[in-house]
């Protein structure tokens, strides 16, 4: 989830909000309490347009 | 003697084992994750994990001056691994915002033993045990400091790793991991010698 924290519009406020969502699964209120007010996620990327296809990556 | 019920703090890290052993010994648990959880409970483990993360959750959550104040009115408690580190009283390298609550005297370092590769298995022998107890070592804190009070039950290499002040035992390392449930059941007992 490394890619969803760090290239969302709030990094500090989205890894805190995954951290308690995960705690708290059960509870309904807490879910969307922690998922409010996060600003944007990571914007999707579309394939075609990659500069680097990720099976060309590594060694 | 009704068994009692035990809560087993599960904000995070290894709260599902420590359950499994408490259910085998006749013991209904509750997983606690909030103030009204924690108050419906007679004793609780506080489980392995990573200590900073707990107790910032703890914070969130709501739990921290609550299970503060069950501790000073007696509340029994299993602290493992990072259990430990939040009921020492004293964390000498956490981060700033990183709560001790203060259960027992003793001072604690984070990962005192070294980073995961240092991570390691050693039989133990414990005061009141015939036989050793296979004892895991995980990241495990480094008590640095024990105070008056608080009893050494169990040290490696001259370092307490077990020790205990009235309900409330603390161990460095994972016991609920070896398929030896001892320790429970004498921290359990200890609880219900105290109700009757």
């Amino acid at each position: 989830m490394g890619s969803g924290i760090f290239k969302s519009g709030s990094p500090a406020k989205m890894a805190s909000a995954i951290v308690e969502a995960a705690t708290h699964y059960q509870d309904p209120a807490i879910l969307v309490k922690v998922s409010t007010g996060l600003g944007d996620a990571m914007a999707g990327q579309e394939i075609s347009k990659l500069d680097m296809k990720l099976a060309e990556r590594g060694w | 003697m009704v068994a009692p019920t035990v809560g087993v703090l599960a904000l995070q890290g290894a709260f599902a084992a420590h359950a499994t052993i408490l259910e085998s010994l006749g013991c209904a648990t509750h997983q606690v994750r909030a103030p009204g959880q924690l108050a419906a409970v007679d004793a609780l483990v506080v489980p392995g994990g990573e200590s900073t993360t707990m107790s910032m959750l703890l914070e969130r959550s709501q739990l921290l001056e609550p299970l503060r104040d069950r501790a000073r009115q007696g509340l029994p408690i299993f602290g493992t691994c990072a259990g430990m580190i939040l009921m020492a009283s004293e964390i000498c390298d956490g981060r700033d915002d990183q709560h001790a609550l203060g259960v027992l005297d003793m001072t604690v370092a984070r990962n005192g033993y070294g980073r995961q590769i240092d991570s390691f298995e050693i039989d133990i022998e414990i005061a009141g045990l015939d036989t050793p107890f296979h004892a895991v070592f995980i990241r495990s804190p480094l008590v640095t400091r024990l105070g008056p009070e608080v009893e050494q039950l169990a040290e490696v290499d001259g370092v307490p790793v077990l020790c205990r002040r009235g309900p409330v035992t603390v161990a460095a390392f994972h016991p609920e991991l070896s398929g030896d449930d001892r320790l429970h059941r004498r921290w359990l007992s200890g609880i219900r010698a105290d109700r009757v």
